[in-house]
């Protein structure tokens, strides 16, 4: 067993975990970067044997877009809105946690019932990838600032790409570096409708936005 | 016979050496000299000399129970490997036992506390057990894993030699047991993200608010007790860390004694670095410690112990 693949990926599921369990937004937005970091490390350990060009290449651009650029972005975000923590969360952060304990025991389950056509060369990786993906969501549904379910957003996103990575060999290039630029289109979309919600509203509660009418 | 003793003299002379050390660490941050390191059995010995005052409310528990609670300790430290020494009782299951003991350490404290009748010990007894039936599970939990690395449910058999193989193995299921294990070593021993063991007079304090009653031979002997359980608890960290060890019985002691001091150390930058958190935030971090060897437990369930 490649046992530093294995600390990869349970590093990323606790990262995952603090973010979970923070609300403060600089927290959050500096765990996430470590978290995709590391995240990015992954294909290298995966495809130690049979290492090939553009497997290095796809771990550089995320360790570079998402480790650094996308942390550098999500910063300019919230201090241009100048905004610290997430105070009023709908599900709080001691539930969340729990929820993701809970959500973590499942995804072994699940993952333990499937049966995939590809060799994986770790079996934890997809429980971690499904937790990453569940953890998303709870921060997507359990917040209420917009910027903290961007950030929900992303750990989903980094669960998708613990998924991703299973199929490296088997997708081209392009498709990869299409997600990403996806991705940091998104995000880039998603700073801007944030700030202007901010200059529209004067606060950026999402809560406060099913409550427009005409 | 020798290697008895060398046991027992280490389980019974070192542990407040540990609180020396912690309180040095601590006064080389904030600059000061600080006390010396042997401050602990100077403050135990002056403490044995007194006698000491009991309130008329109290009756024959009040008395009882820092002696029990002393016992209970040292009874558990008789169970635990030491310096890579075997200990002089051991047994299938006594890890168990060792909990328990620890856990009824704790539990005629909590009623000492009570019986003093004062509503600021009750505040403190009612904050002790609920962390302590929160760390339990927790430090179970963790005891579950390594008795399936290990294939034994002897502590004698877990930390002398039953985990060499799984750090190769296994070692980030191992760091996941070690870094809960040590957040719950911080709430078990009262150190200070949790409680600080220095205040009197805070209404936040958890342990120190129940001993305020006693005083001393008593004192003393729950003081000792502290240090004996951090030292127990200390011992376990190191045990799942270093698990390599030369067969030679005095180089293994020697690096027992730098481990053990490099583990008041680390508790020592700990408590400099770090704020105590707020109470309500103690579940919290209890909360994660759970989490974090559930997550390593159904990690051993999925892969097997021995992959």
């Amino acid at each position: 067993m490649n046992v530093w693949l294995d600390a990869i990926l349970i590093l990323t599921v606790i990262l995952g975990l603090f973010i979970v369990a923070s609300t403060r937004l600089g927290t959050m937005i500096q765990i996430l970067g470590l978290q995709s970091l590391i995240l990015g490390c992954a294909p290298l350990f995966m495809y130690a044997q049979d290492m090939e060009l553009y497997i290095v290449l796809v771990s550089l651009v995320v360790i570079v877009l998402r480790g650094f650029i996308m942390p550098q972005f999500l910063f300019w975000a919230i201090r241009h809105v100048s905004l610290r923590s997430d105070v009023s969360p709908l599900i709080g952060a001691g539930t969340t946690l729990l929820l993701s304990g809970v959500a973590i025991a499942g995804s072994f389950l699940l993952a333990s019932k499937l049966h995939f056509p590809v060799k994986i060369s770790s079996d934890i990786l997809i429980p971690s990838s499904f937790s990453l993906i569940i953890m998303g969501f709870l921060l997507l549904v359990g917040r209420t600032k917009a910027i903290s379910q961007v950030i929900g957003y992303l750990v989903l996103e980094n669960g998708i790409f613990l998924f991703a990575i299973l199929l490296l060999k088997k997708m081209p290039l392009l498709v990869e570096m299409g997600i990403l630029l996806d991705l940091f289109v998104a995000v880039l979309v998603m700073g801007i409708v944030i700030n202007h919600i901010n200059d529209e509203f004067k606060n950026m509660d999402t809560i406060q936005l099913t409550t427009l009418k005409d | 016979m020798n290697v008895l003793l060398l046991h027992l003299a280490i389980l019974f002379v070192f542990p407040p050496l540990l609180l020396g050390s912690i309180g040095k660490t601590k006064a080389f941050f904030a600059g000061r000299i600080g006390p010396p390191l042997l401050q602990p059995y100077y403050d135990i010995l002056k403490l044995m000399q007194k006698a000491s005052v009991y309130s008329v409310t109290t009756n024959w528990i009040f008395r009882a129970a820092p002696m029990v609670s002393l016992a209970a300790v040292v009874s558990a430290g008789i169970l635990m490997p030491v310096a890579g020494v075997k200990p002089p009782v051991q047994f299938g299951g006594d890890l168990i036992l060792f909990v328990y003991l620890l856990a009824l350490a704790r539990f005629v404290i909590v009623l000492a506390a009570l019986d003093t009748g004062s509503s600021f010990e009750g505040m403190g007894a009612s904050r002790e057990a609920t962390f302590g039936c929160l760390s339990e599970i927790t430090v179970f939990l963790n005891l579950t894993i390594l008795a399936l690395l290990s294939r034994s449910l002897s502590l004698s058999e877990i930390f002398l030699g039953g985990l060499s193989s799984s750090w190769l193995q296994v070692g980030p299921v191992l760091i996941l047991v070690v870094v809960s294990f040590f957040l719950v070593l911080l709430v078990e021993n009262s150190r200070i993200p949790i409680d600080d063991p220095e205040t009197h007079l805070e209404l936040t304090m958890i342990h120190e608010v129940m001993v305020l009653d006693h005083s001393g031979v008593d004192l003393a002997y729950i003081l000792y007790g502290k240090a004996v359980k951090l030292f127990l608890f200390g011992t376990m960290l190191v045990s799942m860390m270093m698990t390599f060890r030369t067969q030679d019985l005095w180089v293994d002691t020697i690096f027992f004694f730098f481990e053990m001091i490099g583990f008041a150390i680390l508790i020592g930058v700990v408590e400099s670095t770090m704020a105590r958190l707020r109470l309500n935030k103690v579940s919290f971090l209890l909360f994660s410690a759970f989490i974090f060897s559930i997550f390593g437990f159904i990690v051993i369930l999925v892969r097997g112990a021995h992959p």
